[in-house]
């Protein structure tokens, strides 16, 4: 079950997994071990996805090149459909509230709060 | 109208600069600003901020004003006295201040004139900006206001009017919201493709530089997507962002066919099927969905909306070649972006093997001035606002077996204008 997703969802994003995303999505089904064991994998693969998608744009840092850009955002917005499918719509809230204050952290050169952290703080949130 | 600070008051008076000095005098003799007031003691006081200001006076002040006003409006108009005027009231500042509006009446009938939507959708997007970082914020203003047809927003206002339940103030929320989403995709769009310009205005990246684009482009993504959740049902959301996913799958295979530039029909197709099509399909599709269309209306709408996605895509392309496009002419060529007019006049019998063996090269000044010739001089720009307009009929005809709520004629004018303009 869990192959099957990760191999639908990598479509064109199959080098990230290698890269670094087996790691983060890792990590993040552990921390979501009180969840629901069916729902569990696409919500690490969205956070996981998400997380990556921000480092590669280079958001608050260098900014990617654009073909690396575009790679991040199709991890935004895969992640963001993603929990649209697994997660409540608090926690869809949750996270983009997330990425909007690293996002305007980041265009007003201040420091925020890490990006794991952020989003391991999202899956909380309820009604 | 409500006040969301203590230092703000709201008046109802008369705008006379004579009587305005008389209210300042009076405030300042009730509550002198050096009084001395025991809130400025901050040794006394907890939790104070780095930044508190020394305000008991514009506390005090606004003790003899409100911090609320109820006004009536009719027929779109404020309901006031010959000589009464609204004040906001800021007794510390000037700042930068949020007011919270609650409207409550009847905006069925009204808001379905397309007049009126439009405005509502503006209203709302001015409103969205409004409360946003100013780092952020100012970009997108800067780029929203420079223009944009906002289709999207209109075909899901207009849809939205398809279903049993029209309510126009979430329509047109979640209109500003899809006009967000799109803007943010153009933020990143122009720093991809080296833009400087849009909409006769430079590009956020080349006004900005690259990071400040890629966090505005970030944060109305993620500004839009949360609108979207918290407003529309599950349907919508997922019709959302389906179709957001579908726009950044296929810039990634826009940039990747730039090797085989100008490439073919059928791969132009299916990448401004996401490009453009993904989002007009979604907007249509998610206005339906908020009425509680059927689902074989939401169907034939989204259809609808792909062609004419498509259609407006091909029609963007031929205005390209327009002086009045709002960016140089041939800077798309130049970029190697997507174009079909570009595809055509490669095919073309005539000027063809020129047109492919100047882009096999470095594209110069003198290169593009002359591949803007060829492609203009052959029958490539005719060829697709030929196809661009039988699309529009193929859009309409996904329509001719639906209810629509006698908004036909609204569906075939907003479908024609897509590819029958010169900006």
């Amino acid at each position: 079950m869990t192959v099957q997703i990760i191999e639908v969802e990598l479509d064109r994003l199959e080098d990230l997994w290698s890269d670094g995303l087996s790691e983060t999505y890792r990590s993040y089904v552990e921390a979501l071990s009180d969840h629901d064991p069916a729902v569990r994998p696409k919500l690490g693969l969205a956070a996981s996805l998400i997380e990556v998608g921000l480092r590669l744009q280079g958001l608050g840092g260098r900014a990617a090149p654009p073909p690396t850009l575009l790679m991040g955002d199709l991890c935004l917005a895969r992640g963001s459909r993603l929990l649209t499918e697994a997660a409540s719509k608090p926690v869809q809230v949750a996270f983009a509230r997330a990425i909007e204050g690293l996002s305007a952290s980041a265009a007003s050169g201040k420091p925020s709060a890490p990006v794991r952290e952020l989003l391991l703080h999202a899956f909380t949130a309820t009604e | 109208m409500q006040s969301l600070h203590t230092t703000v008051g709201l008046a109802i008076n008369e705008n006379e600069p004579l009587l305005l000095r008389d209210f300042q005098k009076l405030l300042e003799r009730l509550a002198p600003g050096d009084a001395g007031y025991e809130h400025d003691d901050f040794a006394r006081r907890y939790e104070i901020a780095v930044d508190e200001s020394v305000n008991g006076h514009a506390h005090c002040r606004q003790l003899l004003l409100t911090g609320f006003a109820t006004l009536l409006v009719e027929d779109g108009k404020l309901v006031l006295g010959r000589w009464q005027s609204v004040f906001a009231v800021d007794l510390d500042g000037p700042r930068h201040r949020e007011l919270a509006i609650q409207l409550d009446g009847e905006f069925a009938e009204v808001a379905r004139e397309t007049g009126n939507q439009a405005q509502l959708v503006e209203l709302e997007i001015t409103r969205q900006l409004m409360v946003d970082p100013d780092a952020v914020a100012l970009p997108m203003r800067r780029l929203m206001e420079a223009g944009g047809k906002r289709v999207r927003p209109r075909l899901l206002q207009l849809t939205s009017l398809i279903g049993p339940r029209y309510d126009p103030l979430l329509a047109a929320s979640l209109a500003a919201a899809v006009e967000l989403l799109h803007n943010a995709t153009l933020v990143h769009d122009d720093y991809v493709d080296e833009s400087t310009h849009r909409r006769g205005r430079p590009t956020v990246a080349a006004a900005e530089g690259a990071e400040r684009a890629i966090a505005v482009g970030d944060y109305y993504f993620a500004k839009a997507t949360r609108i979207i959740a918290e407003i529309g049902p599950t349907a919508v959301t997922s019709t959302m962002a389906e179709a957001l996913e579908a726009i950044c799958a296929s810039q990634i295979d826009d940039v990747a066919m730039r090797g085989a530039f100008p490439g073919d029909r059928s791969s132009y197709v299916r990448i401004v099927k996401g490009k453009t099509a993904a989002l007009f399909a979604a907007a249509c599709a998610s206005g339906a969905l908020l009425s509680d269309a059927p689902p074989e209306v939401v169907a034939a709408l989204k259809r609808y909306g792909e062609l004419l996605g498509i259609a407006f895509q091909m029609a963007d392309d031929v205005v390209d070649f327009s002086p009045s496009s709002g960016k140089p002419v041939g800077l798309d060529i130049r970029q190697r972006v997507l174009s079909l007019p570009l595809i055509y006049a490669a095919e073309d019998r005539e000027v063809g093997a020129e047109v492919r063996s100047l882009l096999q090269g470095s594209l110069g000044d003198r290169e593009v001035d002359r591949v803007v010739e060829l492609v203009t001089s052959s029958d490539a720009l005719r060829r697709v606002g030929d196809e661009a307009r039988g699309l529009v009929e193929d859009a309409l005809r996904e329509l001719e077996a639906v209810e629509l709520n006698g908004l036909r004629s609204t569906f075939v004018s907003i479908a024609r204008s897509a590819v029958d303009r010169t900006a």
